[in-house]
């Protein structure tokens, strides 16, 4: 056959609506973009039923759910610091040696100097924007490519994290004479110990008066202001500007080196801010804390529907991608599937959701499907192949962290 | 869908790597009802187009008419149309750029489609690099084929040079050179002249109408309706996707054909007359600027550049290719790091530093630059977000941007431009090219600048837009806005400005005020030598520099 006529594509269409007017699609269309990809949330559903399916009741209570975001939610929050610095095109390998850094700096805060959670969480924010600094100076004005810059202050900052430590973990649960946790330790606890909530007693929403996991409040909170900033913000438009088009920015006003300087800054302060959390959880700091967590954060960003190449991404669709890379997690732990396996299924994982995330993966879908149909009945006479639209296989995992469960 | 036709196409293709005889009249290429549906959008309805050996068959139609649709299906861009296409009356099946080519088709995109990091000779090479017997790359045949096709198009650039380094009218030639190095049936050009001054459209028509004499089939896309007498012997003409009619191009005239087009007798093209008030206060006033060069960049030199301009005044800037009338404008909107420019600006009586594009728009200065896509939009982004990028200032409300104040003044802008789009949240890379032109309008134009300056402003841009871009500057200079546009069609320059600058090589070789000049005056001065040859010896030691576009 080789003349062929393809079929007519449908025949009546909406007509286009005014400029002017706001349907209701149009709102949608809207707030679509902030939502991040549909392929996302099956994603997310499929991970939920995986867990309901395999364990039930014990996967699906609070107490679990929230257990396993606040082991995930030092990673989701450099994420969220990840997603900027990818929405500029740009790449941040250091966030997992900044949170170490961090980590370490609030540990021997509170063991050496004493000094209470309002002063440790700041100054580790300081610590960890110091070094974003760095970071966004040598790729905006050094103009070396950010893979480079970050990928050498991932090994500056490690280094000077072992050197501060001297390779020695730095418990944070410090006993006083008594043989009780002293008040400034027992405060830290509050950021990210399990079993220890913040605004306790307080008759809140939902939770009532059990109060609330500090690190999920932050990561929630996080994921909120960043999201607002992304699309309301003028500085927020111009992230997506410079990764889109770094010319186009410039030349419509746009101060592209600001733009890159500061979101490596953002990103590092939030790594700041999430290495208190994590030293909180693990009751103490070690030297290699956070290693290769970027490769968490960047994947709950790819997994969230960014794009590498810049410009189209957003905060809420990272953290849909945090959260099916955390359920993952806890559900493949729950069903005792050995770490090494859960090394190979979250690397597939990533891949999958890069294919799927593909804007017209549905509709190549139709035509594939029948085509490999075809293919696998004439070549083997196998029942037509079912195509992997987003896999209910479970997908991905993280090492969980020595210290959890 | 339907890619498993593939394995069938060599046969259709086969002989076709060599162009079939020529024979007069013989229809090579015909598209039978072909349709084409966007997401929401019906581009084409039942369109029908032929095209005979050797024959110039143009397309005519508004922007977002269909045209580059069309030809993209021919050329394989888009693989799912309905409708029938037969070349040599053997119907064919075209889902891939791949099987376009192997049935020797070829198309010049009317976006640039070249590689910027690639030499010349390696993007007019991509994916059929002749090898060697050995099975490495011939480079030597490669580099002695690109000079000659280069020179073939008029370019005397060297092969080598990285395409980042070359200006959009050279991208364009390097483009034809890369589709003249295919063995060719049929050669789509959508808008090849949007970019091109008068000298160098004169050698493109040199190579189209040897093309044609060989027995190719040409089908041309123009927005310049005085090109298509010249060089078109048919014309097709497209609207809203539909096909309106056919024409053999002798006997038919300009205005039928404008009628056809729009579905309506267009009155005056251009609104303006001679300014009646007189021009106001002077906006800007540019003395001895001098740009230093730069190789790596692609960057013309500029030696003392003498140009004002008052409120309400159109100044024009005509020159060649490479003239610097680009950079002029650049290197008054702060493009070009500072070290760079040197010279005695001053806007409104005070005196000016050009720092960056941010300061400019500050200043109330506006930039519609040359290259829509390379330096004006953000193409996977809305219309929203790109035309109203450059304003977000005017927006804000209790430190966000007021996404109400900006949907309204966006859609004002859609309106009054006639912005042809689904909504205002449609991705600009969905729009046909002279709406994305109008788009980058629309950006400049809600900063509210008083100076404008315009790089090619009606590049793509179909007649009944023109007119009414033409008149939004008529009322923008009304309205006490200076303008500054550079521009390769003489006629617009000569009926739009009331005063014509002519740069040659960097240097102000001529001025006309309205009325005295005309087309043979400018393109003299345009290419008069004579007045930089001794300096220019000089001149590349005074340019070294060799610096990146300053970011702030
Ligand atoms: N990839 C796409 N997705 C959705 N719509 C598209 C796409 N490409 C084109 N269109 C729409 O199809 C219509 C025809 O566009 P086309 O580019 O063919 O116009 P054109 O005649 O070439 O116009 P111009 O003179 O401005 O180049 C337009 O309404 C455009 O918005
Ligand atoms: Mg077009």
């Amino acid at each position: 056959m080789s003349s062929r006529t393809t079929p007519a594509s449908p025949g009546v269409l909406a007509p286009s609506e005014p400029p002017g007017r706001r349907s209701l699609r149009a709102r949608l269309r809207g707030v679509l973009p902030v939502l991040g990809s549909l392929q996302g949330y099956i994603g997310l559903v499929l991970v939920i039923a995986a867990g309901m399916l395999t364990k039930g009741q014990v996967f699906w209570n609070q107490q679990n759910l929230t257990n396993a975001v606040g082991a995930f939610a030092s990673r989701g929050i450099l994420a969220v610091g990840e997603t900027l610095v990818i929405l500029t095109a740009g790449i941040d390998l250091s966030v997992g040696s900044l949170l170490g850094i961090a980590s370490m700096v609030s540990a021997l805060l509170l063991v050496h100097q004493n000094l209470n959670i309002y002063e440790i969480v700041p100054l580790c924010m300081v610590v960890g924007a110091f070094f974003g600094l760095a970071n966004g100076a040598a790729t905006a004005l050094l103009r070396i490519q950010s893979f480079v810059v970050t990928l050498a202050m991932l090994n500056v900052v490690r280094g000077i994290d072992r050197m501060l430590s001297d390779n020695v973990s730095v418990g944070t649960q410090l006993i006083n004479a008594q043989g009780q946790l002293t008040p400034r330790s027992a405060q830290f606890q509050v950021l990210g110990t399990p079993g220890h909530n913040v605004f306790t007693g307080l008759p809140l929403p939902f939770v009532g008066r059990a109060g609330i996991y500090y690190p999920v409040l932050a990561l929630v909170v996080v994921v909120v202001v960043f999201q607002l900033l992304l699309s309301k913000s003028k500085f927020g438009r111009h992230i997506y500007a410079v990764g889109g088009n770094e010319t186009a920015a410039r030349l419509s006003g746009v101060n592209t080196t600001y733009v890159k300087i500061a979101v490596f800054m953002l990103a590092g302060l939030l790594a700041g801010f999430a290495g208190p959390i994590d030293a909180a959880y693990s009751a103490s700091a070690d030297p290699l804390a956070g290693s290769s967590y970027e490769l968490d954060a960047i994947a709950a960003v790819v997994i969230g529907g960014a794009s590498l190449a810049g410009g189209r991404g957003s905060i809420v669709g990272t953290l849909v991608g945090s959260l099916i890379l955390t359920l993952l997690d806890n559900v493949l732990g729950l069903n005792a599937i050995s770490d090494n396996a859960q090394l190979i299924i979250k690397g597939l994982i990533v891949i999958l959701a890069v294919v799927i995330q593909r804007p017209d993966f549905f509709r190549a879908l139709g035509p594939a499907v029948r085509r490999l149909g075809r293919l696998t009945r004439t070549r083997t006479g196998d029942p037509p192949g079912e195509v992997a639209s987003g896999s209910p296989q479970p997908q991905s995992a993280t090492p969980p962290l020595e210290e959890s469960r | 869908m339907g890619r498993e036709i593939h394995e069938t196409q060599p046969d259709n293709a086969s002989g076709s790597s060599a162009p079939a005889a020529p024979g007069p009249g013989r229809v090579i290429l015909a598209m039978n009802a072909i349709t084409k549906t966007f997401p929401g959008v019906r581009a084409l309805s039942g369109v029908d187009m032929t095209v005979r050996a050797g024959e110039v068959a143009a397309i005519l139609g508004e922007n977002g008419a269909g045209k580059s649709t069309l030809m993209n299906i021919l050329a394989g861009v888009f693989s799912d149309y309905g409708g029938v296409i037969e070349l040599d009356g053997v119907p064919v099946a075209i889902h891939s750029p791949k099987a376009a080519q192997h049935l020797g088709i070829a198309m010049i995109h009317q976006e640039l489609n070249l590689v910027p990091d690639m030499s010349i000779v390696d993007n007019i090479f991509l994916g059929r690099e002749p090898r060697t017997a050995r099975g490495t790359i011939d480079r030597r045949r490669m580099d002695e084929q690109a000079t000659r096709l280069l020179a073939e198009v008029g370019l005397t650039l060297h092969p080598r040079r990285p395409v980042r380094q070359c200006r959009v009218a050279e991208q364009q030639l390097i483009e034809v050179a890369k589709a003249l190095s295919a063995s060719l049936r049929v050669l789509v050009m959508d808008e090849p002249t949007s970019a091109l001054a008068d000298a160098e459209v004169r050698r493109l028509f040199t190579v189209i109408r040897r093309l044609a004499a060989q027995g190719v089939g040409i089908v041309y896309i123009s927005h310049r309706l005085e090109e298509l007498d010249e060089i078109a012997d048919s014309v097709t003409v497209l609207r809203d996707g539909a096909y309106i009619g056919r024409r053999e191009m002798a006997g038919t005239t300009r205005g039928e054909l404008i009628s056809m087009m729009v579905g309506r007798p267009l009155d005056e093209l251009f609104p303006r007359s001679d300014s009646p008030t007189g021009p106001g206060e002077e906006v800007i006033r540019v003395e001895g600027l001098d740009l230093a060069g730069d190789r790596r960049e692609g960057r013309a030199a500029l030696h003392g550049v003498r140009l004002i301009a008052r409120a309400g005044e159109i100044v024009g800037l005509a020159g060649l290719m490479g003239a610097g009338r680009s950079e002029t404008l650049e290197a008054i909107y702060g493009v070009f790091p500072r070290r760079a420019v040197h010279g005695n600006v001053r806007l409104r009586g005070r005196r000016y530093q050009p720092r960056s594009p941010r300061h400019a728009i500050r200043n109330g200065i506006a930039l519609v630059a040359e290259d829509r896509k390379a330096q004006s939009l953000v193409l996977t982004n809305s219309v929203r977000f790109n035309a109203s990028l450059a304003a977000l200032g005017r927006f804000m409300r209790r430190g966000t941007v007021s996404a109400a104040r900006e949907r309204a003044a966006v859609a004002g802008m859609v309106t009054d431009l006639r912005i042809k789009t689904p909504g205002l949240n449609t991705a600009v890379a969905n729009l046909s090219g002279g709406n994305q032109q109008k788009v980058v309008l629309a950006k400049c134009l809600l900063t509210e600048p008083s100076l404008i300056l315009m790089d090619e402003p009606t590049r793509g841009i179909d007649v009944g837009a023109k007119a009414e871009i033409y008149q939004l500057m008529t009322e923008l200079a009304r309205r006490g806005s200076a303008i500054v546009m550079v521009s390769s069609e003489l006629p617009e320059l000569l009926a739009m400005c009331d005063r014509i600058v002519v740069l040659c090589e960097g240097r102000v070789t001529a001025e006309f005020r309205r009325g005295e000049g005309s087309q043979e005056a400018i393109l003299d001065a345009a290419m008069d030598r004579q007045a930089v040859l001794g300096i220019d010896a000089a001149s590349p030691s005074r340019a070294p520099a060799r610096r990146e576009v300053s970011d702030e």
